[in-house]
């Protein structure tokens, strides 16, 4: 080798050391960054414990509940330690705490968070507990590192998976998100950032659902939440008192079903809710909350995500020009609405001169006590002047049984002022009634569409469909619609139009009679055809939604149940022959807005008999109102005087 | 000098061509990650045999362990046929046969005719601990054919544990040390995978999928090469012996409730509490001081969720042999041992 290759040669070896160096130097960035990682979970694992409890339920609806162990974070060094509901959803019996040093100890649950899923539980120590420090709320940033702790696999070491902060003010306001692997393996363990400061604790969540297992379906998928300690810390002292917390309500409907493009305005306003009490009524535009401005729906409900009951929140909402601006300390459960009855059915149509005809008086009702009769008119209510029916159904929305309203009659000549203290919906069946329309009442019209028994058709529909108009109809008349759903065997078409043809024709009423896919049972699924055949008819026909029924017969009648709570705002009534009120997770709430009432048939010595009861309870006590028709031992569909009731029942559904 | 410095730049020159463009600092780790990715995709094998019942999956992963051909994978029903075929990644496919394996690791060694194949080696493969960055590669979902690399995947091991560090967990015939991963690795086709750490440097084999008993979350997960070495030796050697000893054994003669003492409140609840209805005088239970009302919540080390629990525990203790309860008596917890003495024992 010559002196210059040998020189070359050597530089050429320095060189490869130096890139291997290089190399060394860029391989660094992992390196450190996985030092980095095992130095925050050594930081933080003494302040992760084992939680494992004994008894308590098997299953969650359909979640199995695990009996293994999960995981908590100490947040107080006298023994108190925070972790996710989840973990405790089943009740148990017992709950044993493993610390870090290995150390075992019953704990107790002290309190519940309801709004944001977790618990505080307490041990008694001997020796302080170490409390890991937290991230304030402004140092987080989205696309930090963030490490999920659990202590589940190992008593002695916790698990971790990393991942970084996906965002943050998640579930309305209240959750920070993660890609980590968030799962029963580490819910109620802290998420922390590379330095082993807690961000928040692990829960499952979900946007929608308010119970405690919502959200686990969403384990190990890439969406993960926790709670920021730093509010954990805060609302510490309360829980630590045996406080349970749970999420503010303010007790308003809003008018949109889009949370995205409405203003806030507010629909009604419960009267027993703290909004109503503070002075905001139906009408009022929400503009500004807790110092925020809000001019969409979606940002009021971001606003009062993070809020717990109890605590105070200052609105402003605009009423017509004037500003009204008010504290309103929210509520943790609002009694149920409960509609208000006068006891009068109103004429169908308009009369001369503006206001609302009394067809009906119902005897002992408010509007029997106040004197009204048939006849009268009604041309102010609430101190509001009376042009249409709405004049007087808005009004009531913000009105509560108990309550006094002032109405001023039409009497003849003479105009009288009364008083009328509102009821609550009579649960009885009507007699004869008078006619909606007065004997002279001009409803014919040069055009109409088809009358008779008529095609319905919806794309998707493939099956068969009877629907009936009565000969007499006019669109001058609003109609409504009973939805039959048969029970197992479909439909007898014949049969059914000989029973429904003199009822639609005298009660003014459109028969929609579906079969099922399958004739023999009705599938949940099968709602959203029937709704589309529903909406057909509405596109067509005059049709007044208040008296809009789905009636049924055995599997039929909990199929009315399932497409009646699923379409409120198409349905006002749903009545139910020999069907009990279906399982469903979460009974909707009376609300002013979408009216529902129910029929049940009743027979005392059935297989359903007590399912029925107990559906007939759970809507009673959720206030909705269940007329009960009594049908003897035997189960059985109504006779022809039964049904002429029912029908009668039907066409008493725009009462006030 | 000026020399010098010359012939320095031309051979960072060629130095540089020959290691590509030099880029600045910050992106050369993931650039370090491309290479140690591109090194060891030549010794990942797509694995392919007989479907499983009910539409499973006929093929999974493995990898080439030595220059001449032999490939770990897992023991699977994938494997239960005449015609196992092994693709390399650089598209050759080769008649792939079983030299052995052991049921109870779930593991299998195949061999094909083939020489000079990059390959990982077991004697080098090192243990990494929680919180090791990793990189599994696979045929996940068998997404790759032909010629086509393995798919890669990276996280970290969220813990190294044992798999039947509770019993009745995780239904597998392999008991021992794991590394759980915090990557969705353990799919259909993954298993027989490759677990590196972020250096290239072998780390383990990806399981079967797995689900725990407890809390129905899937398992992701790689065995350890250490746990796998010896078998794979004796299978190389022709000597493999299946493990005498079954994984879970039961004692002949166990301890019967009744014999300690203690009478459990009535069994009624799918999930009744352990609570100690009445303990019998002179009995074991009675020496150690156990009372009425207390409620029994581990046995030794294991967690006891209900009176079948219990009775589950006593199964797995030989008669006669002493043991230690802990009791949840009020808010407190106690610890006592159970000791028979000769005649108790006897049935």
């Amino acid at each position: 080798m010559t002196p210059l290759a040998r020189r070359t040669a050597c530089l050429l070896a320095a060189l490869a050391t130096a890139l291997a160096a290089s190399h060394a130097a860029a391989e660094d960035l992992g390196v450190l960054e996985e030092r980095a990682m095992k130095a925050a979970l050594a930081r933080v694992a003494p302040s992760v414990v084992r939680i494992e409890t004994v008894g308590g339920l098997e299953r969650l609806g359909k979640v199995l509940v695990g009996t293994g162990p999960t995981t908590g974070l100490v947040v107080s060094a006298d023994g108190y330690i925070v972790s996710s509901a989840f973990n405790f959803a089943q009740q148990p019996d017992s709950i044993l705490v493993t610390l870090d040093d290995g150390e075992r100890r019953a704990a107790r649950l002290v309190a519940t968070d309801n709004s944001r899923m977790l618990v505080l539980l307490k041990v008694d120590v001997e020796t302080e507990l170490p409390v890991p420090q937290f991230v304030p709320a402004d140092e987080m940033r989205v696309g930090q590192w963030a490490l999920a702790v659990g202590r589940t696999f190992e008593a002695e070491r916790p698990n971790v998976s990393v991942g970084i902060v996906s965002a943050l003010g998640r579930i309305w306001g209240k959750a920070i998100q993660t890609d980590a692997k968030v799962s029963p393996n580490n819910y109620g363990g802290p998420l922390v950032d590379i330095s082993g400061r807690v961000l928040g604790v692990l829960v499952p969540m979900s946007p929608q659902g308010t119970e405690e297992v919502a959200g686990v379906e969403w384990y190990d998928s890439g969406i993960g939440f926790a709670i920021p300690l730093e509010t954990v810390l805060r609302v510490l002292p309360k829980m630590k008192q045996g406080q349970n917390l749970h999420p503010g309500l303010l007790g308003i409907a809003l008018r949109s079903k889009d949370l995205y493009s409405e203003p806030p305005v507010i629909a009604a306003a419960r009267p027993t809710a703290p909004a109503y009490k503070a002075g905001f009524r139906k009408g009022d535009k929400i503009v500004e909350i807790a110092g925020q401005a809000v001019a969409q729906q979606s940002q009021l409900k971001h606003a009062l995500g993070p809020l717990y009951a109890g605590e105070k929140v200052r609105i402003v909402a605009l009423r017509g020009d004037e500003r009204i601006d008010r504290e309103v300390e929210l509520t943790d459960a609002i009694d149920p609405y409960v509609v208000p009855f006068l006891g009068i059915l109103p004429m169908r149509h308009l009369p001369e001169g503006g206001g609302v005809e009394v067809r009906y008086v119902y005897p002992e009702s408010p509007a029997a006590e106040a004197g009204i009769e048939p006849g009268d008119r009604l041309l102010a209510f609430a101190g509001e002047k009376v042009e249409k029916l709405e004049d007087v159904i808005e009004p009531m929305q913000s009105l509560a049984p108990g309550e006094s309203v002032a109405i001023e009659l039409r009497r003849g000549d003479q105009t009288l002022p009364i008083k009328a203290e509102l009821s609550t919906l009579p649960e009885t069946l009507p007699g004869e009634l008078p006619p909606a329309y007065p004997p002279d009442a001009d409803v014919a019209v040069d055009e109409r569409p088809e009358v008779g028994v008529i095609d319905v058709k919806v794309p998707e529909f493939t099956g068969k469909c009877l629907a009936y108009v009565p000969e007499n109809y006019s669109p001058a008349v609003p109609h409504g619609v009973v939805v039959w759903l048969h029970a197992p065997g479909g439909v007898q078409q014949d049969e059914l139009l000989a029973l429904w043809k003199p009822l639609c024709e005298q009660y003014d009423f459109i028969l929609l009679a579906p079969v099922a896919e399958d004739a023999k049972r009705w599938q949940p699924t099968e709602a959203r055809l029937i709704r589309r055949l529903l909406d057909e008819v509405t596109k067509n026909y005059s049709v007044d939604p208040a008296r809009v029924v789905a009636h049924g017969h055995e599997g039929g009648g909990s199929m009315a149940y399932v497409f009646g709570l699923t379409n409120r705002d198409v349905v006002g009534a749903i009545a139910a022959v020999e069907a009990p009120l279906p399982r469903v997770s979460r009974l909707p709430e009376t609300d002013p807005l979408e009216r529902l009432a129910f029929y049940t048939t009743l027979a005392t010595k059935t297989e359903q008999t007590a399912a029925i009861e107990a559906g007939i309870e759970r809507l009673r006590e959720l206030k909705h109102p269940v007329v009960v028709k009594q049908t003897g031992e035997q189960g059985r569909y109504l006779t022809g005087d039964e049904l002429q009731e029912l029908v009668r029942w039907f066409d008493t559904l725009d009462r006030i | 000098m000026r020399t010098r410095l010359r012939s320095l730049l031309v051979c960072a020159a060629i130095a540089c061509a020959a290691v590509g463009t030099l880029r600045p600092a910050e992106v050369r780790a993931s650039e370090s990650l491309a290479g140690v990715i591109d090194a060891n995709q030549p010794r990942m094998v797509k694995i392919y045999g007989a479907g499983g019942p009910r539409g499973l999956e006929p093929y999974q992963s493995g990898f080439l362990f030595s220059d001449t051909g032999h490939i770990l994978t897992v023991w699977s029903y994938v494997l239960d046929t005449d015609h196992v075929t092994a693709t390399l990644s650089d598209g050759r496919r080769f008649e792939a046969k079983l030299l052995g394996a052991d049921p109870r690791l779930e593991l299998a060694v195949l061999k094909i005719e083939a020489e000079e194949l990059p390959h990982f080696d077991l004697a080098t493969a090192v243990p990494a601990d929680r919180g090791t960055r990793v990189l599994a590669f696979s045929n996940l979902f068998g997404v790759a054919a032909g010629e086509e690399p393995a798919s890669v995947q990276h996280g970290i091991v969220a813990v190294k544990t044992r798999l039947d560090a509770r019993r009745g967990v995780f239904e597998s015939p392999y008991r021992g040390e794991v590394y759980v991963l915090d990557a969705m690795t353990n799919n259909p086709g993954a298993a027989g995978g490759a677990l590196t750490n972020q250096h290239g440097e072998l780390l383990g084999m990806l399981g079967k999928e797995l689900r725990s008993a407890q809390n129905n979350i899937w398992l992701n997960y790689a065995l350890p090469i250490d746990e796998l070495r010896n078998s794979v030796e004796q299978i190389m050697q022709g000597k493999f012996r299946p493990s005498e000893e079954p994984p879970d054994i039961l004692p002949e003669e166990a301890i019967d409730l009744a014999q300690t003492g203690l009478v459990l409140v009535p069994d009624v609840l799918e999930r009744t509490p352990p609570y100690v209805d009445l303990v019998r005088d002179g009995t074991p239970a009675a020496r150690a001081g156990v009372q009425p009302d207390d409620l029994i919540v581990f046995v030794g080390e294991n967690l006891v969720h209900s009176c079948q629990g219990f009775r589950d525990e006593l199964a797995h203790l030989e008669r006669g042999t002493s043991f230690r309860i802990v009791l949840m008596r009020g808010q407190e917890l106690v610890d006592v041992e159970i000791v028979f003495d000769g005649e108790e024992a006897q049935p």
